[in-house]
């Protein structure tokens, strides 16, 4: 499996490593568990033009490494696409 | 093309489930299903990688409203690591080899299930993104860690809540 970048800790994976929840997060995790799904997804999903990316209609890559790479090569930075 | 609505990933459920795909909510679009409350653009699913799922998943696309051509489903249907559509009704990101998660079956054995969404477990989600490491996840990991803080601590209450008398 691709993990060209870096290993998930098991933290990531089973444990708590984080601290307490910042109360103005923990308010916004309460309203979000009040809506119903289909409200939240009217809040979360946006739909904004960004370049290259979004000017093929379709795209296939062999890896996910592929992918990364790809993205790297050809989309601009602002974007975020790249690998710290 | 307008944003990923609700009533497309209803559409995506319902058409996967009858054509027994096997596949996760993964990413953000997976956190947002488990009440995560953040923003983003393009739904992304976890596909099983084998023949028939693959086939299955080809077909259903089409039903969805992708323009998909001969070609492209034929590459969906050889396996590719990653697929990108945007030729459909709403952007999706096909990921069959996510980073971070070894395999599906352990993925699938995690999931969890939203009104019918089979979803990535959070740890899952975490893993994936902590995995990738680009500069948009870097940035939205201790959120969603918190979230995922939260979200647990709501399962035990359900869970006790469950036990008690």
């Amino acid at each position: 499996m691709a993990n060209v970048a870096a290993t998930p800790t098991e933290a990531d994976r089973a444990s708590p490593e984080t601290g307490p929840v910042p109360l103005d997060w923990l308010e916004e995790f309460e309203a979000a568990a009040r809506r119903p799904l289909a409200t939240r997804f009217r809040y979360a999903f946006i739909r904004t033009y960004k370049p290259v990316l979004d000017d093929e209609p379709f795209r296939a890559f062999d890896t996910t490494a592929d992918y990364r790479r790809w993205c790297e090569q050809h989309l601009p930075d602002w974007l975020g696409y790249g690998r710290v | 093309m307008g944003a990923f609505e609700y009533r497309q990933a209803q559409e995506i459920r319902d058409s996967f489930a009858r054509a027994g795909i096997r596949y996760l909510f993964i990413g953000k679009s997976g956190a947002i299903l488990l009440g995560f409350p953040d923003t983003t653009q393009d739904a992304d699913l976890f596909v099983e990688k084998s023949p028939a799922n693959c086939r299955a998943l080809g077909r259903a696309l089409i039903e969805l409203g992708f323009a998909l051509t001969p070609e492209q489903t034929a590459e969906i249907e050889r396996g590719k690591d990653f697929i990108q559509l945007k030729n459909g009704p709403f952007d999706l990101d096909l990921v069959f080899a996510p980073d971070g998660i070894e395999r599906f079956e352990e993925a699938w054995q995690r999931r969890v299930e939203v009104e019918g969404f089979p979803v990535c477990h959070p740890d899952d989600i975490i893993a994936s993104k902590a995995a990738t490491n680009r500069a948009k996840d870097r940035e939205s990991l201790p959120r969603l860690r918190a979230f995922r803080e939260y979200w647990a601590g709501k399962q035990r209450d359900l869970t006790a809540g469950r036990r008690a008398p």
